[in-house]
């Protein structure tokens, strides 16, 4: 058992990820307002289009809604009806002056009851005034009684336009890329300790990560792909540097093995390989982490100027499932690795009985 | 008939070796596609043009070409010789220098050809020269080390390409950048560019030391 405790634990660590990922519910969000472009001065109504919500159970009419025209000024819905699960119907008395220095703008609309908590969604209705007046706009505010936001205590993963549901994608085709690197960097380590004592063993165990490392790196693209197809829109795409980077990694580790093959004497393969693979690793790390955050654009986030893991992007609830999701694929790919160790000895051994 | 037997015959023969070394077709497959790569990179940037893609592909081939007879000595007795009257790191020091000389003239060479025949759109000239020497130095570096993994191999020619090439990439992507800037008339941001080119060199450099004495050891 001593042994076998980490295995245990990555396990766990991905059942963890796979029930968390996949079961806990995404916050309910905006989808879209019908009519959204209105002009200021008139009775309106519109609808708000809202996810993952059910108004018809649970709500008790504690509905509030309110367009954000800033920090300090915010306009209340006159009445919030529910329509039906999905959609609510606002009434808003616009005034003709708003406290802003846009003619025409997109803001920010809120809505909040007890059951749902509050959601957002920026530049989500356009509104136009006739003429600026920013004093004016201020003196004839309507007075409104500032209203609590009320939230229950409940765990979801945020709700983020474009990504809806796939935001759970973070806890697969992220941690794949990072397995990846820690396995590449566990067959460096078999890579150099074969330099300093010429031992078998670490030449297979160090090809059998970069293995599970490549396989890893394919998972890593076809769960990217999966993701890139429902958000972006598309399979692949050359023009982002992270993908055609962690192509050119791949090609790197291909070539690995074609050098592998076409070395004979299994003494030399065993060194030239090692040498190659510490070689390689300094490559990609420099093709992964330095050459995509000099590129001049970039989808993804923390390169061409996109925020990285830190701050807006990675919630607490995701960053809860996301770095157990981390350890626990690195945990697997080193438990594959052993697994595809043990088989080449043996078949190695198989090999050389039958000669 | 008989004739056309044979020819036929041979061309089975052909196919069979080729099947024997499958490595060698992988090899030629990788070869297309990282060659493409490369072109598709150098193309890829709005403000590149096709002028800066094409002299990079150029250099690219020129040094492989320069490079890959380092190690040919290798084949002969001869660089028992050399192991004998020099330690591996001054070896290697000394022909990575030689080469980078080597494509550095030749990249010179071929910018005042490309000068005379398809006009110079580079603005900055001082920074362009900067580029290029930084650029051999990172081509060299990667491309005698290559050569000296490849000349274990018995095709050494195709591996050159098989290896080098990937592992080229992350030098040409920062080469490529840096020359779409001394495009532009007026000096844009270029110091974080070669920053990251010099560590690149700097960093390879450090590598190749430490890594050649185990290659150099049969």
């Amino acid at each position: 058992m001593k042994n076998h405790w980490w295995k245990i634990l990555a396990v766990l660590l991905l059942l963890y990820a796979i029930i968390m990922g996949l079961f806990v519910p995404l916050k309910s969000g905006i989808l879209g307002l019908t009519p959204r472009e209105f002009k200021t001065d008139q009775k309106i109504t519109t609808h708000v289009k809202t996810y993952n919500t059910d108004f018809t159970k649970g709500v008790d009419g504690s509905s509030i809604a309110y367009i954000k025209i800033n920090d300090k000024f915010k306009l209340y819905a006159d009445l919030v009806k529910v329509v039906d699960k999905n959609t609510l119907a606002l009434d808003f008395t616009l005034p003709a002056l708003l406290p802003s220095i846009q003619k025409k703008w997109p803001y920010t609309i809120v809505v909040n009851d007890k059951k749902h908590g509050a959601f957002v969604r920026p530049d989500a209705i356009v509104l136009e005034q006739a003429a600026l007046n920013l004093d004016a706009a201020i003196s004839n505010w309507p007075k409104q009684i500032e209203k609590q936001l009320l939230f229950p205590d409940e765990l979801n993963f945020p709700f983020r336009p474009i990504l809806y549901e796939s935001i759970r994608n973070t806890f697969y085709h992220v941690p794949l890329w990072f397995g990846m690197v820690f396995l590449l960097f566990g067959s460096v380590i078999y890579s150099i300790k074969y330099l300093r004592k010429p031992n078998h063993n670490f030449d297979y165990r160090a090809k059998s990560l970069t293995s599970i490392a490549v396989l890893y790196g394919m998972l890593g693209c076809v769960t990217g792909a999966i993701w890139a197809k429902g958000t972006w829109g598309t399979w692949w795409t050359f023009e982002e540097i992270k993908l055609n980077v962690s192509a050119v990694a791949m090609l790197i580790y291909i070539a690995y093995f074609i050098l592998r093959s076409a070395l004979v004497d299994e003494e030399q393969r065993a060194r030239v390989s090692a040498v190659y693979s510490i070689f390689a690793f300094v490559a990609v790390v420099l093709l992964l982490f330095v050459v995509p955050r000099i590129a001049t654009n970039s989808l993804h986030p923390g390169n061409g100027g996109n925020p990285g893991f830190g701050g807006e992007d990675l919630d607490n609830t995701l960053r809860m499932v996301f770095y157990p999701a981390i350890i626990g694929w690195a945990l697997l790919g080193f438990w594959l690795g052993q697994l595809h160790y043990r088989y080449s000895i043996l078949a190695e051994r198989l090999n050389d009985e039958f000669e | 008939m008989t004739s056309f037997n044979a020819i036929l015959e041979l061309i089975k023969l052909e196919l069979k070796m080729e099947w024997r070394m499958k490595y060698a077709i992988a090899g030629a497959i990788l070869y297309v596609v990282t060659t493409v790569f490369v072109l598709y990179t150098s193309i890829q940037n709005e403000e590149s043009t096709p002028w800066n893609a094409l002299y990079w592909m150029l250099a690219l081939f020129i040094a492989v070409n320069a490079i890959t007879k380092s190690f040919a000595l290798n084949k002969s007795g001869a660089h028992l010789y050399l192991y004998q009257l020099a330690s591996p790191i001054q070896i290697i020091i000394a022909k990575t220098i030689y080469n980078l000389c080597l494509v550095f003239l030749l990249l010179l060479v071929s910018f005042g050809v490309f000068s005379l025949f398809l006009g110079n759109p580079i603005e900055q000239i001082g920074l362009f020269i900067i580029t290029l020497f930084l650029g051999s130095m990172g081509l060299s570096l990667v491309l005698t080390f290559v050569s000296a993994i490849s000349s274990k191999t018995a095709n050494s020619g195709v591996f050159m390409a098989i290896l080098g090439f990937p592992l080229i990439i992350p030098i040409f992507l920062s080469l490529i950048k840096l020359t779409t800037i001394t495009l532009q008339s007026e000096a844009g941001e270029y110091l974080s560019d070669i920053s990251v080119l010099i560590a690149i060199d700097v960093i390879l450099f450090g590598f190749v030391i430490i890594l050649f004495p185990y290659l150099w050891r049969d």
